[in-house]
């Protein structure tokens, strides 16, 4: 893998530290440090990010949608529930209950949270936030965010209990119902760009698709085939098992599902897993459709631009949350193999031919 | 001053004769109830008697049973109406022996028996031979004696030794036959809208077998009523059976029948107060049922069940404005109410005018594009939670969920009381049978309730001033005569509120009986849910719209 970063002529965060540290003389060690360095930044942007999101950015999100007003109490605009949420749940008994099956149990919320962040590894943020390009950047994304199903179904399998067990069973034929046409809406989008690194994708929707006078309308791929931006949209709902999909989860029919049994910090490492979930759902629809950093302005604004972008999609998500029912996990399964299955196969060979056509 | 005029309550078109004649030898004796006529049959008779009843004489729907303990005797009255003439009403009278109360069931007629005697076996301790389940329902297994009888003892504590409480669950967490699996939904779920346990037989995804367990939340209302006085004392508990916003109609139900019993005419103004408040009571009812039942379909964060919170708040203001209470009213009194609406009155109308005819038809607009347009929603609801009419009957369904059936009964309409009759309004049935018409019913029955509501604001507002009578003059001590009984309902929002009093020449009752719509429809559940998934068994649950407070009492 470190090869395929020293191939690409984009500069990544690591070799920019490694410069700006001067941690080049350390060799392969320096570069090591480096990386760790980089990992260590996107990590904590992911999880401000997240402190953000979870306990104010969502509740204020969904009080502007229900007529509600939502934390103002707390610091300017209630900003300061953060910390005072942040400090609740850490406090917070970590109960055990009898029989659960201890290291799987303590395993699968490590294990949710970390598949959620490892994904960030390859996404290009802009204004130079790259931790690493490789060759095979979609396929690295897709596989490290399908971890997260082992960690639901771990977790639901080891509290011993029999909600959870429902939870972790609908969340893996949830997620192998919907991964499928996610990867085959992104292979249509390799298609088009012609390789499976992030960086190359990002720079295939550079160009300008029809100029509007003073506005440029840019290659986006959401834009070029929207229909596969939309199936993607939808099969990255049930991905990451937000409402319509929110059936593993399911409050009022299984009680939370998998996350039964957990309180305390495994409690927060779950739920950062999710919310870091949606992120990187959002990462990867901006990447793969929404020309990743780009945007109007000079390129040091990639950054904003990108974070712009991964909230609206989480705005969407919470959009839906407040709007549309849950649908039930035998329908759930029926849309995902009957319906969008068969349509990102369609998409993959219109695609295909298009992409034939004008090369040839 | 005109009073309006009680409806009769001669069972007009029910030829008593024939079934006396039918009957024969089986009819001990007869009485004579305020409601109805009463046979006394033989304790062994009851299911051969009640079947020819029902399937000779039309008599489809056990409303009540209500069994009580008597200085010589134990009895219990199956309190038998029509479906298509609630007023055509007879009582069965079971008496049985002190010493041995054992009588036969009537579950193997009427399912809703099911359940009524197994409360009275709970409460009263009559034995019912051939009941396919004979159990404690309110009160846990593992209590001793029966409340409701004299010689039980309330002072002395219930003792359940810790060995035998070690795991109360013990007996619902048996081992699974590897086919299915039993899972407990409640007594604490996010989605059985208070204390209420499911047990629930699961195949998979697919609910097998489903059995409401209840009485988490018994407090002992009926003995509570008995032992408060007619005249002021029983009136705030109704409010607390059904808590959410329908305590005007709880209050109606026992001023109704204990205005039957006291024979006290109620002014025509303070009818229309009553007919008003119970309206509005209804619609924040309704908005509430809506609310939490969106809650179990959509999840826990969505906008229409707010927007269904806030509604209801806006109803609720106005409730607030003409009884100066939140959700205790205590408004009604035997013979009136408590007082008329607030000064100024014509604030009192705007804003209720407001309401109706501005406010509520964006919110219904809000309603049906949100919900009952969406094909998600639509996806979940039709054809789902079945409950065929003819079940419906069985189990004693009423309200929302029986008229969502395409039983085209409202007590409102068929048992005429208040000032209903007068009023235009129509009575909103569905033949889908499903979780949709459940909840369309109960959406229009909002726009309906608003039409009465604003009918009602008309006719008060042009009152003459000095005939705005509210109260009646109603005796400081009611003292009924002795053995007169009386079983009087009204339309709840959750169905029919009946309540049975025997009066016992005290001033307070000798029996306090309630039948709880939701109880009943309650009990058909299982219906609704076995062959489903157990997502539908929960959007099930929400659309029969249950409070704890009234099933358990």
């Amino acid at each position: 893998m470190l090869q395929a970063v020293l191939q690409t002529d984009t500069v990544l965060l690591p070799e920019r530290l490694v410069d700006l540290l001067r941690l080049g003389e350390f060799g392969v060690v320096g570069e090591f440090i480096a990386g760790l360095i980089a990992a260590f930044l996107v990590a904590n942007i992911m999880l401000i990010m997240t402190a953000i999101a979870g306990p104010w950015a969502k509740r204020k999100i969904r009080a502007r949608f229900t007529d509600a007003i939502a934390v103002n109490r707390v610091g300017p605009a209630g900003l300061l529930i953060i910390i005072a949420d942040a400090v609740r749940l850490m406090s917070k008994e970590i109960i055990v209950p009898e029989g659960v099956d201890r290291p799987a149990w303590e395993l699968a919320p490590i294990v949710v949270a970390l598949s959620a962040l490892l994904g960030f590894a390859v996404i290009p943020m802009g204004s130079g936030i790259h931790v690493a390009d490789p060759e095979v950047g979609v396929v690295f994304v897709f596989a490290v965010a399908s971890l997260a199903s082992i960690g639901l179904v771990m977790g639901g399998y080891a509290s011993n209990n029999k909600f959870s067990m429902l939870g972790g069973l609908r969340a893996v034929a949830q997620n192998i119902a919907y991964e499928i046409p996610l990867v085959l809406v992104a292979a249509s989008v390799v298609i088009f760009a012609g390789s499976l690194q992030m960086s190359e994708i990002v720079a295939a929707q550079q160009d300008t698709l029809i100029s509007l006078g003073v506005v440029d309308i840019p290659m986006w791929f959401a834009i070029i085939n929207p229909f596969a931006f939309v199936l993607f949209l939808a099969a990255n709902m049930a991905e990451i098992g937000r409402n319509p999909f929110d059936t593993p989860e399911a409050p009022n029919e299984i009680v939370a599902g998998y996350q039964t049994e957990y309180s305390g910090i495994y409690f927060v490492l779950f739920y950062l897993g999710e919310f870091i979930h949606i992120f990187l759902g959002g990462a990867i629809i901006a990447t793969l459709f929404l020309g990743g950093p780009a945007g109007p302005g000079p390129e040091s604004l990639g950054f904003v631009w990108f974070l712009v972008k991964i909230w609206a999609v989480f705005l969407l998500t919470q959009w839906m949350r407040s709007a549309v029912p849950r649908v039930r996990i035998d329908q759930l399964i029926e849309i995902g193999w009957k319906g969008l299955l068969v349509l990102s196969f369609l998409n993959l060979i219109l695609t295909a031919l298009i992409v034939g056509v004008i090369t040839v | 001053m005109s009073t309006l005029e009680e409806p009769e309550v001669e069972p007009d078109g029910l030829d008593i004769d024939a079934v006396h004649e039918r009957l024969g030898d089986r009819v001990l004796d007869t009485e004579e109830h305020i409601n109805a006529p009463g046979i006394i049959i033989r304790a062994d008779e009851v299911e051969e008697t009640l079947t020819i009843l029902r399937d000779e004489f039309d008599f489809d729907y056990l409303a009540c049973v209500s069994a009580e303990e008597l200085p010589d005797r134990y009895e219990t009255i199956y309190h038998l109406k029509q479906f298509a003439d609630p007023t055509r009403e007879l009582s069965i009278v079971v008496p049985t022996d002190r010493d041995r109360p054992i009588s036969q069931s009537a579950a193997h007629v009427y399912e809703t028996a099911n359940w009524h005697e197994r409360e009275a076996y709970d409460l009263i301790g009559i034995e019912y031979d051939g009941h396919p389940n004979l159990k404690r329902i309110l009160l846990p297994d593992s209590w001793t004696g029966h409340p409701l009888t004299d010689d039980y003892n309330q002072d002395k504590p219930q003792v359940v030794s810790y060995k035998a409480h070690e795991n109360p669950l013990l007996e619902h967490t048996k081992e699974d036959d590897g086919e299915t699996m039993l899972i407990n939904i409640g007594p604490h779920h996010p989605a059985t809208h208070g204390v209420l346990h499911l047990k629930a037989t699961l195949d998979g995804e697919s609910v097998v077998d489903v059995e409401p367990d209840i009485g988490y939340l018994h407090r002992c209302e009926e003995q509570m009523c008995e032992q408060g006085t007619y005249r002021h004392q029983i009136m705030p508990y109704p409010d607390r059976w059904d808590y959410a916003s329908a305590g005007i109609i709880n209050e109606w139900a026992y001023a109704r029948a204990a205005e039957d019993l006291a024979d006290i005419e109620v002014p025509e103004y303070a009818q229309i107060l009553r007919t008003m408040g119970a309206e509005l009571c209804r619609m924040a009812a309704h908005f509430l049922a809506l609310g939490t039942f969106v809650l179990d379909v959509y999840g826990e964060f969505n906008a229409l069940s707010m927007y269904a919170i806030r509604d209801r708040e806006k109803v609720q203001k106005l409730l607030e404005d003409l009884t100066g209470q939140r959700i205790m009213f205590n408004y009604l009194r035997l013979g009136g109410v408590a007082w008329d609406i607030p000064e100024p009155r014509e604030q009192f109308f705007d804003d209720t005018r407001q309401f109706i005819n501005e406010d509520l038809p964006e919110s219904m607009d809000e309603v049906h594009d949100l919900l009952t347009d969406n094909e998600i929603f639509q996806l979940r609801c039709v054809d789902i939670g079945v409950l065929p009419p003819k079940q419906a009957k069985q189990y004693a369904a009423t309200g929302p969920v029986a008229r969502a059936s395409g039983i085209d009964m409202d007590l409102r309409r068929d048992d005429p009381y208040g000032y209903y009759p007068e009023l235009d309004w129509e009575v909103v049935t569905d033949d889908g049978c499903d979780i949709f018409s459940r909840v369309m019913v109960r959406v229009r029955e909002v726009e309906e309730s608003a039409k009465i509501v604003d009918q009602c604001i008309d006719l008060l507002e042009e009152w003459p001033e000095d005939e705005r009578e509210i109260q009646a003059n109603v005796p400081r001590t009611l003292k009924p005569d002795p053995d007169t009984r009386v079983y009087r309902a009204v339309e709840g929002a959750k169905g029919e509120l009946g309540i049975y009093i025997r009066a016992d020449g005290t001033d307070t009752p000798g029996r306090f009986k309630i039948r709880s719509p939701a109880y009943c429809n309650l009990s058909t559940l299982p219906v609704m849910a076995e062959g489903d998934f157990v997502a539908d068994l929960i959007a099930s649950l929400g659309s029969i719209d249950i409070i704890l407070g009234e099933v358990d009492r």
